[in-house]
Order: C-alpha cells, then sequence, then structure tokens
C-alpha cells in the first residue's frame, strides 16, 4: 500500500515565523535536509498553508501577530488527518520551563531553544521525522488488520448467521463486544421436521474466540441435516472442539431440539446461564440449569450426561442467554441480573418481541458504559414448525398403466440391511447410516424427508416396544413423555441383547420407484387386531398422547403391514420426481 | 487486582490468592505464578476468598493450572470462592472438575 506522502518523494515543511530573516535561515538548513519549504509570517496565515499544502513537518515560532504559535499549533493539531502525525517544533528563544510545557500542551511535538547550531537544528529533525515515520507505520498496519478483521468477520457471519434456519421466526440478539463476536447462534432443520437450536459462548472475546465457530457450525448443521440426535450431535461437537481447542479455550453452550411431533423439548445446558421456557403469558414454565462443564474441556462427555426432556405447548417459548446479558454493567457497577432479565424477557413474551425488548433494556441499563462482553439471546417459539412432507403416492394409481404389482416381485434394484445388536442398539443410530445410502445411490430429493420419518418413527417403536419392552402407556399424560425418556435412556443403558434389523429395498419404475422397508424386532411383539381396534377406540375419544408417530407413518405410507405377531412391520413408500 | 503466591516450607503447598476481578489482564502474572513450580505432587490451592469477579477466561486460566498440576502428578483446589465467584464455578459446573473448598 503506497500513501500519498510516500508517493510525492519530496518532503513539504512549513515555516511560520513573523520574522522573514528566520524564515530565511530555517528554509536554506531544510532544503539542505531535501525539504521543500512554504513560509507563512503569522499563525493565520499558517493555519491556511497547511490546509493548502498539508506539509510532512512543521516549524513554528510563538510569538507573532494576529494568531500566535500555540493558538496554530492547535489548529493545526485538530485539522491533521488521522494517518500522519505531521510532526510540530516549536522553534523560539524563551528559555523557560512555562514555555515548553505550554508548547507541549498546545500539540507540539518537540521545542527547540535558539541559538542553536544548524548541525542540533538538523539532528533535531532528522529526530522528529523518525517518529513521524514510525507513527505512519503503525497506523498503516493498524488499518490494514481492521480491514482484515472486517473482511474475516464478513465471511465468518455468511457462513455462521447467514446459513440459519428460520431467520424470521427465531429471534437473535447478537451485540459484540469487539468486531468479532466469541458468542454464536445456530439453527437447523432436522429431516422429521424437528428444530434444533444451539448458543454458544466462546472463552473471552475477539477473534481468538471465534476460530472454533466455523468448525463448530458445520458439524452442527450437517449431522442435524443427516438426522444425527441433538445428544449425538452434542458428543461429537464437545469431541471436535477438545481436540480443536487449546486448554484454555472452550465452549459454553445452550442446545434445544424442538419436537413438535412429540410435544416435547430436548434440551442440555453445558456452562450457560440458565435458560427459561415461557408461557405465551410470560410465565416462567421451566428454567435449564447447566449440568455439565463447558463444552471442549473434557475429552468425552461426563457419563452421566443426558438430554432434560420436556414437555411444551405450541404456544410456549424457549430462550437461551449468554452471561454477558446478566453481567452487563451500569455506571455504578451494578450488573443486569436474572431478575430484571427475567422480567425484560416476560415483557418482552407479552409484546411479541423478547430479542427486542431485552436488547432495548439492557442497553438503556447500561447507558454509555463499555460494553465488556458479547451480549447474545436466542428466542425460540415453540410450535408453529409442523414440516410439509411429502406423502406416498398410491401406487395403485400410479400414472405409468404398464405398471402392476409385479414390479414388486422382481428383483429390487438395490438392496441395503443393517442388523444391530445388543449393546450398539444403544449406541449406534442407524438412521443416518440408511439415509445416507439413499442419497446416495438416488440422489438428494425432498422426498427422501418423508422417507427419514418412517424409517425413524419404525426403527424406534422395534427399539423401545420390541426391544427394551417399554409400553406407550407410560406417555399417557402431559409430563409422561419425559418420564418415559428417562426409562428408555436406563434401559438401552443396560441393554445386553436382542436386535433390530432395517432393510430397505427400491424397485424402481419409470419417473419414480418403490421403497420397501421392513423393520423386525426381537421383541415379544403384540396382538395387532387388539392394537388396532383399541386405536380406533382412542382416535374417537381423542385420547393421544401416544400413537402419533405411527398415524403420521400410515399417512405418509402407501401401505403399512404388521406381520409375525407385530415382531415385523413393512411400509411402502412410493415417489414419483 | 493483583495475584499472590504463598509457598509453603516444604514447598509442597503453593497457594495463589487473586484480589478484585480475575480477568485476562491476570494471564502472565497468573502463569507466571505457577509456571515454576515444577515439583512432583504439589498441591495448589486457587484462594478465591478475595475475588470479586471472574470471567470465562479466568476460568481458562484455571483449566490451563490444573494442566500443569496434573502433569507433575499435583492437584489444585479452589478455596472459599465468594458468593458471586461461586456462581459462575457452579455454571461452568467446575466442581465435576477438581475440588472446590467452601
Amino acid at each position: 500500500m503506497t500513501t500519498f506522502s510516500e508517493k510525492r518523494h519530496i518532503k513539504l515543511a512549513l515555516v511560520v515565523d513573523d520574522s522573514l530573516m528566520q524564515c530565511k535561515v530555517l528554509s536554506v538548513l531544510l532544503k539542505e535536509e531535501g525539504y521543500r519549504v512554504f513560509t507563512a509570517n503569522d499563525g493565520a496565515r499558517g493555519v491556511a498553508m497547511y490546509i493548502k499544502y498539508k506539509p510532512d513537518l512543521v516549524l513554528m515560532d510563538i510569538n507573532m501577530p494576529i494568531m500566535n504559535g500555540y493558538e496554530a499549533a492547535r489548529k493545526i493539531k485538530g485539522l491533521s488527518q488521522d494517518n500522519s502525525l505531521c510532526p510540530l517544533i516549536f522553534i523560539t528563544s524563551m528559555d523557560t520551563d512555562q514555555a515548553f510545557i505550554e508548547s507541549i500542551d498546545a500539540g507540539g511535538d518537540g521545542i527547540l531553544v535558539r541559538p542553536f547550531s544548524p548541525n542540533v537544528f538538523k539532528a533535531k529533525i532528522k529526530s522528529i521525522q523518525r517518529i513521524s515515520d514510525l507513527y505512519g507505520q503503525v497506523k498503516t498496519l493498524q488499518q490494514a488488520q481492521q480491514k482484515d478483521a472486517e473482511l474475516a468477520e464478513q465471511l465468518m457471519s455468511g457462513v455462521i448467521e447467514a446459513r440459519n434456519f428460520s431467520r424470521d421466526r427465531i429471534g437473535i440478539i447478537r451485540q459484540a463486544a469487539e468486531l468479532f463476536s466469541g458468542d454464536i447462534q445456530l439453527t437447523a432443520l432436522a429431516p422429521n421436521g424437528d428444530v434444533n437450536v444451539m448458543l454458544g459462548d466462546f472463552t473471552g472475546h475477539g477473534l481468538r474466540s471465534s476460530i472454533g465457530a466455523i468448525p463448530l457450525a458445520e458439524t452442527f448443521r450437517a449431522m442435524t441435516k443427516k438426522g444425527f440426535s441433538l445428544f449425538e450431535i452434542i458428543t461429537q461437537v464437545n469431541h471436535q472442539l477438545y481436540d480443536l481447542l487449546p486448554a484454555d479455550l472452550f465452549l459454553a453452550a445452550g442446545f434445544v431440539s424442538i419436537s413438535t411431533h412429540n410435544a416435547s423439548m430436548y434440551a442440555f445446558n453445558a456452562g450457560l446461564p440458565d435458560g427459561y421456557l415461557f408461557s405465551e403469558l410470560g410465565e416462567i414454565k421451566y428454567q435449564l440449569s447447566s449440568t455439565h462443564p463447558p463444552l471442549g474441556v473434557l475429552p468425552n462427555l461426563l457419563p452421566d450426561s443426558q438430554l432434560t426432556v420436556v414437555s411444551i405447548a405450541e404456544t410456549d417459548r424457549m430462550i437461551l442467554i449468554s452471561d454477558g446479558i446478566v453481567e452487563a454493567r451500569n455506571e455504578a457497577g451494578e450488573m443486569f441480573e436474572f431478575e430484571r432479565f427475567e422480567h425484560a424477557a416476560k415483557q418482552g413474551v407479552l409484546e411479541g418481541n423478547v430479542s427486542k425488548h431485552v436488547q432495548q433494556t439492557v442497553n438503556n441499563f447500561c447507558q454509555d458504559m463499555p460494553q465488556e462482553d458479547d451480549i447474545s439471546l436466542i428466542d425460540i417459539p415453540c410450535g408453529g414448525w409442523q414440516q410439509l412432507l411429502v406423502g406416498s403416492h398410491d401406487f395403485e394409481h400410479f400414472p405409468d398403466k404398464l405398471l402392476s404389482d409385479t414390479s414388486i416381485k422382481t428383483l429390487p434394484a438395490w438392496h441395503w440391511q443393517l442388523s444391530l445388536r445388543g449393546k450398539r442398539l444403544g449406541i449406534i443410530n442407524p438412521i443416518p447410516m440408511a439415509m445416507s445410502q439413499i442419497n446416495e445411490i438416488e440422489g438428494h430429493a425432498d422426498h427422501w424427508q418423508s422417507l427419514y420419518t418412517i424409517l425413524t418413527e419404525l426403527f424406534i417403536n422395534s427399539l423401545d416396544h420390541g426391544v427394551l419392552g417399554l409400553s406407550s402407556e407410560l406417555k399417557a399424560s402431559a409430563d409422561g413423555f419425559s418420564e418415559y425418556f428417562k426409562e428408555r435412556e436406563h434401559r438401552l443403558r443396560n441393554l445386553e441383547e436382542g436386535f433390530v434389523e432395517l432393510q430397505l429395498s427400491h424397485h424402481p419404475v419409470p419417473n419414480g420407484g418403490r421403497v420397501i422397508i421392513k423393520v423386525k424386532d426381537s421383541g415379544k411383539g403384540f396382538d395387532i387386531t387388539k392394537y388396532y381396534k383399541d386405536r380406533d377406540v382412542d382416535s374417537a375419544a381423542k385420547l393421544k398422547f401416544s400413537g402419533r408417530g405411527i398415524d403420521l407413518v400410515e399417512q405418509l405410507c402407501d401401505s403399512l403391514d404388521y406381520q409375525e405377531n407385530g415382531t415385523v412391520v413393512e411400509a411402502s413408500y412410493v415417489w414419483t420426481s | 487486582m493483583s495475584v499472590k503466591k504463598q509457598v509453603s516450607e516444604n514447598s509442597k503447598n503453593i497457594e495463589i490468592s487473586i484480589d478484585g476481578r480475575f480477568d485476562f489482564s491476570l494471564h502472565q502474572h497468573f502463569r507466571d505464578a505457577y509456571a515454576n513450580c515444577k515439583e512432583h505432587g504439589q498441591i495448589f490451592t486457587l484462594n478465591l476468598a478475595a475475588t470479586s469477579y471472574m470471567d470465562s477466561s479466568a476460568l481458562g486460566m484455571i483449566l490451563l493450572l490444573k494442566d500443569h498440576a496434573e502433569s507433575h502428578s499435583g492437584k489444585v483446589v479452589i478455596a472459599r470462592p465468594s458468593e458471586s465467584v461461586n456462581k459462575i464455578l457452579e455454571i461452568a459446573q467446575f466442581h465435576r472438575l477438581l475440588t472446590i473448598e467452601q
């Protein structure tokens, strides 16, 4: 980068002195040093010349008519650009402490008392020029660094914020203490329609604390999209950050997965202040406290770690915050604290805009105090996420008349199967593997989301009710789901035997295809006739805390059959392009 | 705001106390307080009785101290954190990583 002063090579000096003789003497000396010299005979004229020529050096007398040297120096220093120091030296015969002090106060960079020898003068000019050059270098470096940081910040927010899911419905406060925020908010949609959300706070703030943000965002998004459970995502994020970051850098984070389908929220708090679940009336329904050290501190999550399951209503809102909000300080040194936050959030819920209201309240509280830490919040509506799934086409009415059920009797174009047994069932999630097979062979398409839902529901049913022997009656109350989830975790941990077998076959037809999904489990099965009869009674009476999953699968599938006493389920899904 | 260090006569116990705010500005001083303590099995007591506030970079500095201590078969004990500092330790669930003596 070339600056203007470097370009013009010849340096300019301005001499301001009411004595023509002095002007002449100083001019000669400066010319010998390679300067081109302009002169002015009073302070006001000096300021005007300064504006016109933007010199590299100013020599200033103190006692002059119209405007004295101090005043002219103040004006010039007020005008000088950020990028150059423009050194100003007072030349005077007043050899007093007072003159020296006033010269520096007026903005002078040095003072030279007459009489002085030409060599002393030249040495003084050289030294002051050296300081001026250094100042220029520092300024240039600083600007280059600022530009780099701005560019990096743009890239960062491009990767992180721009790719978040549903930015119009999820409220976010993101107020960084520096250009870079150490806080990060991520939202992503899972293939079954669940919404995964994370608010993270890296140690400290600024560039250093945001290096982990990009890999974190990638992992969170890719794993959500592939259908990994929230707990698997958290486990992986922890592992990745532990590998990647130095010991003193870590991530305090809160994770929430909203499942409209189960009317539940799955959540985990590792080192963030309490998160809040608010009803639409602004009542606090649940507080999500930290139960784990921040991520990236330990190589593996603590063994007793598990998600919290909370029942939610469609009108609830879940709010996560970073400590920057509760620790924001006002002029008196008081912190914003939880009580003020809860009040502000409640008002925000009632007014229908949590992020705006909380941000205003925090900023009013802090007034002009400099912000010490990143302030961030994420506000997630618990309802309204129903996803449009592409249902199966009715095979009987498939457009191509040439087709009949015989196509099913032919060999499939491909067949994939996985059988998981014993402990592996508690550790391995086969759904992302199955989906990745389909995507790799048939390419990515929207209707695979429905297939994901079908696969997940059927696998979970076989695992929960077949292998683990859990009764869905446990889910029969509003809080039952979290009880059910706890019991499920417990049995999974202690699982020693049993199996679930997944089979996928694809039978292509012109412009589409039919996927047959078969799931077999080692459970005792159930009375299929009784099951259908009970379900009809329940649905008539609208007693529906369980079985929603199977209802959905039935809607999505072309056909769904239980076989072999309920230990095998076969579903068919037909798609057209 | 300062870091004070006391070493017991047998040099097995090192007490580091933090006055006032414990944040990134103490980074160098805090490190200097333990970097040369390389004897086997030393116990580092971090006295936070006079610490008014602690930020996340302070938590990071404690983890570095923990790494240092453990690499010399020693350990770190956090002693007498004030109420507000304890709240921060609790949110970070530090009692699951090292001993905190009230």
